[in-house]
Order: C-alpha cells, then structure tokens, then sequence
C-alpha cells in the first residue's frame, strides 16, 4: 500500500475563546438588538427571499465586538483597531441595495480614528448607523479610565443628523429603534447610537445600599440546555467515550444570545438582574424572570418605588 | 454591457502617474482612494477628475475623461474624504472585499484554485468560477506605507478576498518633498509579504498594472507598484489606447459573508499564514514565472553561452534597453561581461526562483550581478538566499546604487551597469 504523503503543513488545531465578558456587560446586548431590529424590520414590511434586507455587522477590534464573533456570531468582520467604521464605508461601496452596513466600536475605536467617523458622517452618498459602545460608562476591559467624549456635541459637528443614548439592557426597545433606524439609513441619513447602559454591577451595589432586592431568573424543566445538561450527566456516567464529541448546548439562544454568563451556566445565584433575558423571546417559553430588573428601571428611587408595591 | 472597449485617444502627453491611472482603467478599476503627497498626488488627482470631483485640467483627462463618460464607465474616487492613508487603505479594503460576482478562469487550473479560494464560502462552486468584485485602487506616497502599515498588513490575512486591490506607492527615496528617505520595496516585500513590482517606464507601465489585476485578482492576493520620483514625474508621449474591460467595471455588488476569513482573529489568521507561506507563495511564484512576460518582465541573452546573469530592475532596466539599440554599447557590454542573460524584469518579490533555475542549468553561469535601485536589497537578498539554499554554484553579486539619483544628477544608469 503506498504510503500518503505527509501534508506540507499541520493544520493549527484552534479554539475559540470562551465567552469572558465582564459580568453583565451590555456591548453585545447590542448587536443582538441590531439583528433583532432587522428581523422585525423585515416583517413589519412583509419583505421576503430577495426582497428582504440584509445587516452588514462591520465592528472595530475590542472585546464587545470580538466576543460578539466568538459567542453569537454576529460579526461580519474585525480588522485593525479603529477600522470598522471606514472598512464600512469601503463596504457600503461594494455591497448591494439590500444590505445595511452597519458599523460599531468601542469609545476606543471612535478616538483612535475620529477621522472616520467624520469621513462617515459627511459622506452625502450613504446613510451611517454607527454604534458607540461608551466604555467610560460601562466599563469595559475592568475599569479603565478612557478619554471621556461628549458625544451629543462630538456627534453633531462630525455630521451626524442625531445622537441617540441607549440603555445596552433595553434590548427590545433597542431592536424597535434599529428596526426604526433603517428607513432612516436608507433615506441616507446619519445617526449615532450609544451604548450608555451604565454599569449593571455598580447598579447592584446602589440598589443593595439602598435595601432593594433585585429579581432573578428561572427556568423551567422544559429548556432545552436543561435537558441536555441531563443527557449529558447521563452520558458522562454511562458512556464517557462519547462525552467528548458532545456540543456544548443544545439551544445557545438565551445565554449565549445575550452574553450571560448566569445563564448560560444556569445559575441565578449570579444574576445581575439587568432583565435583558425578560425581553428576550425564549423558543420553549421556559425563561422568566421573577423580581425586580434593571429592564424595568435604573432609577433607584423608582425601584424602591416599586419593591414595596 | 460590451465586454472590452477600445478607445484610441491618438499620441497623448502622459507622465508616469498617468500610466498607472491608464492601466487601472482599462482594467476596470471602480473605486480610487488615496492620501495625497509627492510624487503620487497627481494619480488620485486624475481619477478625481475622470470621476468628476474635480475640473478636467489637462489633455489626458480631458482626452480620457469625455472617452469614458461616453462607455458608461463607473468610477469612484475618494480623496478629499479619506483623511490619511490608513483610511484611505482600509476604505479599499472594505471596497475590495464584497464579492458579488464571479468570472471564469483564466489563470489557475482547478487545482489551484481550491489551494485559493476551495475554503472561502465559494468552495463549493462546482465550476471552480472566481469570485470577484469591485477592481479597487488605493494610492499614497512613501510615508504612507508607514501610516498605513497595520492596514496593509492586515489585509494580508484576507486573502484571497483582496484580490483585485492595487496599491500604488511613490517613493521620494531623495527626500525632495518628504522627512524619511526611504525605499518602500522593503515594507512591500519583506514586511507585508506581498506581490510588488518597481515600473520602469510610462510607456509600458499600465500594461504591468492592467495585467497585475488580471493575474492576481485570480490568485486573490493584493499587489503593490511603487514608482520613483522621477518616473511618476517623466512626461511622455505614447499612442494612447484604452483596452477598457467594462465587465470588470460593471459588477454585480454585494457583500458575502465569510467571517471565518473577514474576522482577523487568531485561530483564523494563524493557520492561513501558514498556507500562504507554505503553500499559497510557492504556487504565486510558479504562475509568475508562468506569466513573466504578461507582468512586463523579460529575459534578454547577448550572446550563445552566457556565464553572467544580469538582473536589471526599475531604471536599470530602463537603461538597459538601449543596449538592443545601440551597437556601442552592445560592444561595451560585450567587452565588459563576454555574453550575457539579463533577467530585465519590474517584480520585485516574489521571484520567481524556477526561472532562475531553468537559467542556469540551461547557461553556465557563474555570477549573478543585481541592479536595483534604492536603499534595500530585496531582489538581491532573494536571490542569495535562493542560491544557498538550493546550493547552486554561482555567486550572486550586490551592484546596486544605494540612492535615487535626482533628475538634475544627469545620472546614467547604463554607465552604471558597464562599469559594475
């Protein structure tokens, strides 16, 4: 028998890195929304096969946007740092009618190069949504202390006809927003979203000074990731050998979706109770959410309000 | 829409910047972004004009520009927008990679293109098409392929989806506009790895940049053409026809998603600079050698059993023509070498070492002799490097010039040569 002949180079056996957001992080909330306002976009106007219209994801290197690769798949491509929003407009150059190019960065990515958010916001040929994932507020990366940036002035001379805030948790009416900013895109107009959610594990500790008891959520039996957890108890006592080509989750919708870690390990002992998950559209409807959430309000007074009632 | 259009425009004044603008449209070429700077402004600022941002100003756009309105000719430029060169680069890049259309092959077998594009979403294509797109061209001057590093670099990890991006740099190696005295081949070939090529006249130069389109775009690879100041500058009078290809120009648009290739990220870029070291550059520099003569290079042989080899590059090469001109010279070429082989070619890198090789086991060569110009000894270093490696017995040999001569240094390049 001749023998095969050795390939020139070994294929890289790679993986791809676990989901490791900081804890309650809303950048790819976001993008989820995005998607999300898409979808209803399209149904809203009954567009269907190739009449539908299409999100291009074009994101900045960072870690919202690289998890949002890694974990939902979201992203349609990561450059060099600070090249999303001028990759998008190369993009909006070459891509058909029916796709939306739709850009994001961290606060990182739109100071290191302000220029293309300006080349973005005055080019008269192409709409702009450009999604500003504010890390001064959120936090990102533990807590660095990046260059504060007034938006709503910064956004209005670089050419943006608005600036519109966001609460990254809010995700259906995000996705209500983004499905209204595509006619907006469309007529070519230019609008910057940004991510403001405030920082959900600050939250806690304020509503927990101030004696509120935030919610939590609960699953019922009838989730699918549960049942598999139980399948695969099963197969790791009885037939181990087989245990290795097992996937990690069967459904990925709500935890991997909204990039919680409490929920993708199905424990509400670390919930942060910012009520993404309440507004997300379980496919088993086997999720709730039982308590107080951030989705409901980030005001304390109105959560103390509320907790008594 | 007709597939190729000729236009005679009749005998035109053109410089070295126009030649390059020449060749991008008659390959088709629909979006231009560059930063501007001597001695490359006058390339972006001729597309502006064919595009209509800025007033028609001389004969050749004014000849060019009424010539491609009349075909249909889709043509965007973007200079007064992109604000530096990363930006400039990396809106090519964007314009680059939206692969809405295919054509047939006309380079690879089917072979290789499974080796380029068999693992792109475009694998499963039973005909083994090409996926193309918008023919794109960025330009900048030197200092640009400084700025623009980290997107140039990058988008070497893409390929093939930057097949049918041209990079045109303008060296001012003399520092006559410029802070750095610099020589951008070695940031082309050594630093970005990718296919660059030295012009060496405007009156073939555009043949070089159509054709390089056509090859590499196949191969899906970028390439880069770097001029020197005197040559984006030279003026010239040619016959100026445009072989337009209008279906290049027409494309379908739209973009494909391909994140496995489009999100540079580790596990994803790792093992493609695997392939293209291992796999992807090899097989570059066979269809190279494949299509020499179609890149505007040549082998010329003085004489029945040459020991020297000759490899004239850029302005050397220039120079070196007149020797099939001039029976004086010839004589002192003969005087000088005895009979000789000149590898007269633009590449750069990659070279193509199976060219070589069939050379000197055709000839008995015993040295090498390397004129380039600039302060880099690229071709030079590959071919050292070729001959130790392969531990062929001929010595290869450093003539270069470490300099760009100013056009009032009246320097002769073929006086150079004969009394290397």
């Amino acid at each position: 028998m001749a023998a095969t002949p050795k390939p020139a180079v070994q294929e890289e056996v790679t993986y791809m890195r676990p989901v490791s957001n900081c804890a309650g992080c809303g950048d790819t909330k976001v993008s989820w929304s995005v998607l999300e306002g898409m979808r209803r976009y399209n149904k809203e106007h009954k567009l269907k096969g190739k009449d539908r219209y299409e999100v291009v994801y074009v994101a900045d290197r960072g870690c919202g946007n690289l998890q949002g690769w890694h974990d939902y798949r979201i992203v349609d491509t990561i450059f060099f740092m600070g090249s999303g929003v001028i990759i998008g407009e190369g993009i909006k150059e070459s891509c058909s009618d029916k796709q939306v190019v739709i850009t994001a960065s961290g606060d990182g990515g739109y100071n290191f190069n302000l220029n293309a958010i300006k080349i973005a916001g005055k080019n008269k040929k192409w709409g702009a949504i450009n999604v500003i994932y504010n890390n001064f507020v959120i936090r990102m990366t533990g807590g660095q202390i990046p260059l504060e940036t007034d938006f709503d002035k910064e956004g209005v001379s670089l050419g943006y006809e608005e600036v519109i805030h966001v609460n990254p948790f809010h995700v259906n009416d995000n996705a209500e927003l983004f499905k209204s900013l595509v006619d907006r895109y469309l007529k070519k107009q230019k609008v910057m979203v940004v991510a403001d959610g405030v920082c959900v594990l600050d939250m806690m500790r304020d509503t927990r000074a101030a004696g509120v008891k935030m919610g939590h959520f609960a699953k019922t039996e009838e989730c699918l990731d549960l049942k598999f957890a139980t399948e695969k108890e099963r197969m790791a006592r009885e037939e181990p050998e087989k245990f290795k080509d097992l996937p990690r989750f069967k459904c990925r919708q709500c935890g991997i979706g909204l990039r919680c870690h409490a929920l993708l390990n199905n424990d509400p002992s670390i919930c942060q109770a910012c009520g993404s998950c309440k507004q997300f559209p379980c496919v088993t409807d086997c999720l709730a959410f039982q308590g107080l959430s951030f989705a409901d309000s980030i005001s304390i007074d109105q959560l103390k309000t509320m907790s008594k009632t | 829409m007709k597939k190729e259009t000729v236009i005679d425009l009749g005998k035109t004044r053109i410089s070295g910047n126009h030649a390059i603008v020449w060749g991008g449209l008659e390959a088709g070429v629909r979006v231009t972004t560059a930063y501007p700077g001597a001695p490359i402004s006058e390339l972006q600022g001729t597309y502006e004009q064919l595009a209509g941002n800025l007033r028609r100003d001389n004969v050749f756009s004014q000849k060019v520009g009424e010539a491609l309105d009349k075909a249909g000719y889709q043509l965007t430029a973007h200079w007064g927008t992109t604000t530096n060169e990363p930006n400039a680069v990396g809106m090519a890049l964007g314009a680059t990679i939206c692969k809405g259309d295919s054509k047939e092959r006309e380079f690879l077998t089917e072979e290789e293109w499974s080796l380029v594009w068999g693992e792109t979403v475009f694998g499963k294509d039973d005909k083994k098409r090409i996926p193309v797109g918008s023919r794109v061209m960025t330009s900048f001057k030197h200092l640009g392929g400084n700025t623009a590093a980290d997107a140039l670099r990058t988008a070497m990890n893409v390929i093939p989806y930057v097949g049918g991006l041209g990079i045109a740099s303008g060296d001012d190696r003399q520092a006559t506009s410029s802070q750095t005295q610099q020589d951008n081949k070695v940031l082309f070939a050594m630093h970005y790895r990718m296919p660059v090529f030295e012009l060496h006249s405007p009156v073939v130069a555009h043949r070089t940049v159509r054709n390089c389109y056509r090859l590499f775009e196949e191969l899906g690879t970028p390439f880069g053409v770097i001029m020197n100041y005197n040559l984006a500058y030279r003026e010239v009078t040619v016959d100026l026809t445009l072989n337009v290809d209008l279906e290049a120009n027409g494309r379908q648009k739209s973009f494909k998603k391909d994140p496995q290739y489009l999100v540079t990220i580790g596990p994803h870029i790792r093992p493609r600079e695997a392939k293209w070291l291992a796999r992807l550059l090899p097989m570059i520099r066979k269809k190279i050698k494949e299509n020499y003569e179609f890149l505007g290079s040549e082998v010329v042989q003085y004489g029945s059993k040459p020991k020297t080899m000759l490899v004239v590059l850029g302005p050397f090469r220039e120079d070196f023509k007149m020797v099939g001109h001039d029976e004086s010279l010839r004589r002192r070429l003969e005087s000088k070498f005895g009979d000789v082989v000149a590898v007269a070619g633009d590449l750069v890198f990659p070279q193509p070492e199976e060219l070589y090789t069939e050379l000197i086991s055709k000839h008995p060569i015993e040295r090498i002799l390397v004129f380039e110009e600039g302060y880099t000894r690229v071709v030079y270093l590959q071919l050292l490097d070729m001959v130790n490696r392969l531990g062929l017995n001929v010595k290869v040999l450093d003539r270069t010039i470490p300099y760009e001569p100013r056009i009032y240094d009246r320097f002769s390049y073929i006086d150079h040569i004969l009394a290397a």
